[in-house]
């Protein structure tokens, strides 16, 4: 079973590290953080502040949309060209192969997170344990972004998926305002707003940076979130990312490959 | 037309066990149905080359899909090996070749056999050495380091049936195997066909070759309209019974062929010959007397047998007759 799902992401790692607009993308981040280094130097003694700032805007920001990317494309690809008729007739369970699909997309993505974070870091953010948190973080949200963009991509087109993934994410991100929002608005918006967030992901948990946590500022340049917050959060994306796949799976599995 | 028998033997002890397999697609929004599959019903001996035959949008593909699991039925049942589909432990002793396989483009046809491979399970040494045997087996050694995106059809037809031997399966699976082949690889693939059956293997095949099924098959299934038609072997199904009388006689151009021509079909008239077909129960001595009192000379007379093109094309006539006499 783990050889033939490692069979899947393997080769998905491979297709997807062929995709030119992921070299244009990792290109962007680099010379994003490079202005970062401008911005830095015209703000006296602020270089780390604003690399920091910008280089992990940029992870969240670009990770994800390169997870949305990959996520809606990876998978529908595979059946709009036909390639899985001489997958699906092998020995594998369609779940292994969704499975598969997303930990190869996963692999890609960690290392698009890492080639960000360590630019950002060479560039002059500086590593620190609030720096590695944040990265944690940023690294979990864009994996949960990936399972979103798949689970719709098991069921949609392209552009659909793509229209749904990227509603989710905003509003996932969004959470805490569109709460505040909803607080005086009438009961059929509150109502609506209450079952909006239930089914979306909390992303916001993930970019904490320059938010209020109970009762206390967080930054990543000085108090930043403890290690236990960093593993619940992370919980709660692997949980979000078992139930997306699950779905997708169960979506997937129905499916004819005409 | 030949029915279908229903052997007696539980489903399972065949290769392939289908009994009145449907399937039905419908439009979400249009409310529309279209029946692929409309009860079909047959089965494939261990150890047999069976040949599956139908015009286009017959339902040959829908039904080889459905067996390999790629569609789901909407009714009826199927056993490959004894397991009723979609099987997974089934699908591990079959190979399968789609039909026009699309493949990763990017990848050699090595690194297609070893994905193919790793699918099955195999070990990483035993992957290698039957990636290499195959590569030589389709007559692939040459475009060894070439991506796929650079193969022409006939070489993606050949990377595919590699792929599709790869686990040394006890059934083999092939959807339009000799297609965009050139009449070389045709043969390459009857005789792998044949040598596949000669170890011992079932291999199950769909085409439109009518001369590939008859040359090769020990029995053969004609589909239409989503529905079998007939199945039997191909001595079965061809009745030696005698369509007519092809003759070929030499004739000068000047002479009138009215009266020759009276009665038969086919008939071709060239400056210096006429060819045409007797009815079967013509008396041919009197017409060949007929025709050399008007100076001609014979060059060929020879009964005319059913063939099996002549079959499939009678079966797929009567199944389109009730749709075009309710038109």
């Amino acid at each position: 079973m783990i050889g033939r799902i490692w069979a899947i992401a393997l080769n998905t790692f491979r297709e997807a590290a062929r995709i030119r607009v992921l070299y244009g993308i990792l290109v962007l981040v680099v010379g994003a953080n490079l202005l970062a280094l401008v911005l830095g130097e015209m703000v006296a003694s602020q270089n780390a502040r604003v690399a920091r700032d910008v280089g992990l805007a940029g992870i969240s920001l670009f990770g994800s949309l390169t997870a949305i990317f990959l996520g809606v494309f990876l998978l529908y690809t595979e059946v709009q060209r036909r390639t899985i008729h001489a997958i699906v007739s092998k020995p594998i369970e369609r779940w292994e192969f969704v499975l598969g699909k997303y930990l190869g997309m996963g692999l890609v993505l960690t290392v698009l997170v890492a080639v960000f974070a360590l630019a950002m870091i060479a560039i002059g953010g500086g590593a620190s344990s609030a720096v590695t948190k944040a990265v944690v973080l940023a690294w979990f949200e864009v994996l949960t972004v990936a399972a979103i963009a798949i689970f719709f991509s098991s069921f949609s087109t392209p552009f659909m998926s793509g229209i749904f993934a990227l509603a989710m994410w905003a509003i996932g991100r969004l959470t805490p305002d569109v709460e505040a929002a909803a607080r005086d608005a009438s009961p059929w918006i509150k109502a609506a707003s209450r079952v909006t967030l239930e089914i979306v992901p909390d992303l916001h948990l993930f970019a904490v940076s320059g938010r209020t946590i109970d009762g206390e500022h967080v930054s990543v340049h000085a108090d930043m979130v403890s290690w236990g917050y960093v593993g619940m959060a992370s919980l709660h994306g692997v949980g979000w990312i078992v139930a997306l796949l699950a779905l997708a799976t169960l979506l997937f599995h129905r499916r004819d490959f005409v | 037309m030949t029915r279908p028998r229903y052997p007696a033997a539980a489903l399972g002890d065949f290769a392939i066990d289908v009994r009145d397999l449907r399937k039905t697609y419908r439009t979400p929004f249009a409310r529309k149905k279209v029946e692929a599959l409309r009860g079909v019903t047959f089965s494939v001996e261990r150890g047999h080359i069976f040949g599956f035959v139908g015009p286009n949008g017959a339902g040959k593909t829908t039904t080889i899909r459905t067996l390999m699991g790629l569609i789901r039925p909407t009714g009826g049942a199927a056993t490959i090996l004894g397991e009723a589909i979609p099987s997974r432990r089934a699908r591990a002793k079959v190979g399968f070749l789609p039909e026009s396989p699309y493949f990763y483009d990017y990848l050699t046809v090595g690194e297609l056999l070893d994905l193919a491979g790793r699918l099955f399970g195999m070990p990483a040494a035993v992957r290698k050495r039957r990636a290499d045997e195959l590569i030589e087996r389709v007559g692939l050694g040459r475009a060894r380091s070439q991506n796929l995106k650079k193969f022409s059809k006939g070489m993606l037809q050949r990377a595919g049936l590699a792929q599709a031997l790869m686990n040394d399966p006890e059934l083999v699976v092939l959807d339009e195997p000799m297609s965009g082949l050139d009449p070389i690889g045709r043969k390459e693939v009857r005789d792998l066909i044949l040598e596949l059956r000669d170890r011992g293997k079932t291999v199950f095949f769909s085409t439109h070759i009518l001369s590939d099924v008859e040359a090769i098959t020990d029995r053969v299934a004609i589909v239409a309209r989503g529905q079998l038609q007939a199945t039997g072997t191909p001595a079965e199904l061809v009745k030696r019974t005698t369509l007519g009388i092809d003759v070929r006689v030499r004739l000068p151009a000047e002479i009138d062929t009215t009266a020759l021509s009276e009665g038969a079909s086919r008939v071709i008239r060239s400056p210096d010959e006429l060819s045409l077909m007797l009815p079967a129960d013509a008396d041919v001595d009197a017409w060949l007397s007929r025709a050399h009192a008007a100076g001609a000379k014979v060059l060929e007379v020879t009964p005319r047998h059913e063939t099996l093109e002549d079959l499939f094309l009678r079966q797929v006539a009567a199944a389109d007759a009730p749709k075009e006499s309710r038109a």
